[in-house]
């Protein structure tokens, strides 16, 4: 029994010991009940009746509105349905225009991103080509210099800048042989 | 004794004031960022963001605030204080016009659009996402057959082995369980009747709740948390009759979840064909979703599952600071 520190009863933890007990047993014998197949066939049957006398309920009110040309309840549940109905459909065609928008968007992002490999591959291109210009002037600039330069100890001469040949009228000039 | 006495009549005068009637859940300041006609996206965001958004679906059957009961009492402020930016499903309150729905129309089309607004609005490619109860056996049936943007995934008390669900196992039977004739009768499973079952899984609950509101309800915290959660548990929600005989059919008579050979809406329901990363998190005196049917997912699941037991009930779990603490652990890895 629960005691208080002066030794007389502890009448709080007496109460839960007292709860306590009452409660273990209680439940030991709810379980018994509650799961029981005789209880749930029962109950089954009960809530099975109570179903069946609900919707007889309510089938009966709804004629009565009929009869008084007033709005049933399964009116209103149709209207209620329609407009659900209405409403999923406004909600695909707005999944359908947010579906279109990300693509848009990532056809765009592709877009520019193709214009942007388009023209760094053109920098890229001229960048060789400025290379390639800067070779060939050195390269001509090398091979007249050797061409003035003449061997021996003879006094340089005075350097003479040939023009560079037009590479157009080169490549007419070899469009003429190969017409001949 | 005195002491006890006067605090349990003080405790019976307030509780004459009818103190839930005025009590107020969901109080975090959030922002509705798309509605599906009647679910809603709600977005709770971080001050200062340091994690991946996290898109939470709720139980079909009772209101998104059980993640938002009272301020000090919510994991949604717990998570946006830490850095976690929040979004909850919200499905709504279903009427008579959503009883013909389908379970494929929450699973498939609802589930899966606020999903994909969820992850456009937050402008990611990719998010992690938690699904709670009922909600959380939606999502797993969801990721199953829509591999989508979901990065991995932590299910909170989520039933997945439902003939090892206790005595809603028991009682969830088809001999017994008149499912089809309660549906034909009142169109959706009343809140009432879910109330009602839940209560009597523990029939002598209400009276240990009342011994507990006496022995602690001087306590002002400890009425505040009752308050809110009391709300909460009174505003329930009807189960879409449709999707709930689906459910029960396919849940608890057949266990398909873990027996497979569920076909929805043409496509086979297979948890082992997902493959990202699942966390499942089981409350210890969880009477409605004990830790064994939660569980039943490392069997069922194709990706790898971390299985983790924290202390609490099935709802007193989300009121205590152990859940935040597991989801940002869960975060952070």
């Amino acid at each position: 029994m629960a005691t208080a520190p002066n030794g007389s009863p502890d009448l709080g933890k007496l109460g839960d010991e007292l709860y306590q007990h009452w409660e273990r047993a209680m439940s030991s014998w709810w379980d018994q009940v509650l799961e029981s197949p005789s209880f749930l066939g029962s109950m089954g049957q009960n809530l099975e009746g109570a179903a069946k006398a609900r919707g007889q309920y309510e089938r009966a009110v709804d004629d009565s509105m009929q009869k008084l040309h007033l709005p049933t309840r399964s009116d209103v549940v149709r209207v209620a349905k329609i407009a659900a109905q209405l409403e999923e459909r406004i909600l695909q065609q707005e999944d359908l225009v947010l579906d279109l928008k990300d693509q848009l968007a990532r056809l765009e992002k592709e877009a520019v991103q193709a214009r942007i490999e388009a023209a760094e591959a053109r920098l890229e291109l001229r960048e060789t080509l400025g290379v390639l210009r800067d070779e060939l002037v050195a390269a001509r600039t090398a091979r007249t210099a050797a061409v003035a330069i003449p061997s021996g100890d003879a006094p340089a001469a005075a350097p003479s800048v040939a023009p560079a040949p037009d590479p157009k009228s080169a490549a007419s000039a070899r469009g003429r042989k190969a017409g001949a | 004794m005195a002491t006890t006495l006067a605090n349990a009549v003080d405790t019976l005068r307030w509780l004459a004031t009818d103190p839930v009637a005025s009590t107020r859940t969901g109080p975090t300041p959030h922002q509705v960022v798309f509605r599906d006609q009647k679910a809603v996206v709600r977005y709770f965001a971080a001050k200062e963001p340091k994690f991946a958004p996290l898109f939470c679906v709720m139980p079909l059957i009772n209101t998104w605030t059980v993640f938002d009961l009272a301020p000090g009492k919510s994991v949604i402020e717990a998570l946006n204080a830490a850095g976690v930016p929040v979004y909850i499903l919200d499905w709504g309150r279903a009427g008579p016009e959503d009883a013909e729905l389908p379970m494929a129309h929450y699973v498939d089309t609802v589930l899966g659009r606020c999903l994909r607004r969820a992850v456009r609005h937050a402008g990611v490619e990719q998010i992690d996402v938690l699904g709670y109860c009922v909600g959380g056996t939606f999502l797993a049936l969801h990721l199953a057959r829509n591999p989508g943007p979901a990065r991995r995934v932590f299910f909170l008390a989520t039933p997945i082995d439902f003939h090892k669900a206790g005595r809603l196992s028991a009682w969830a039977k088809p001999e017994t369980f008149p499912v089809d004739a309660i549906i034909d009768g009142y169109t959706n499973f009343p809140k009432e009747l879910m109330g009602a079952s839940f209560q009597w899984l523990r029939p002598t609950g209400s009276a240990t709740k009342l011994k507990t509101v006496l022995d602690r309800g001087h306590d002002p915290a400890f009425r505040k948390l009752f308050t809110a959660m009391e709300q909460w548990n009174g505003d329930g929600v009807d189960f879409p009759g449709t999707t709930y005989r689906e459910y029960i059919k396919r849940c608890y008579f057949d266990n398909a979840t873990m027996r497979g050979g569920w076909v929805m809406n043409g496509k086979p329901v297979d948890l082992k064909a997902v493959a990202i990363p699942a966390t499942t998190v089981a409350a210890s005196e969880d009477h409605i979703v004990p830790p064994a049917a939660a569980f039943g997912l490392a069997e069922s699941w194709g990706g790898a599952v971390t299985t983790k037991t924290i202390k609490g009930g099935h709802v007193g779990v989300c009121a205590g600071a152990a859940l935040p603490a597991a989801i940002l652990e869960w975060l952070k890895a």
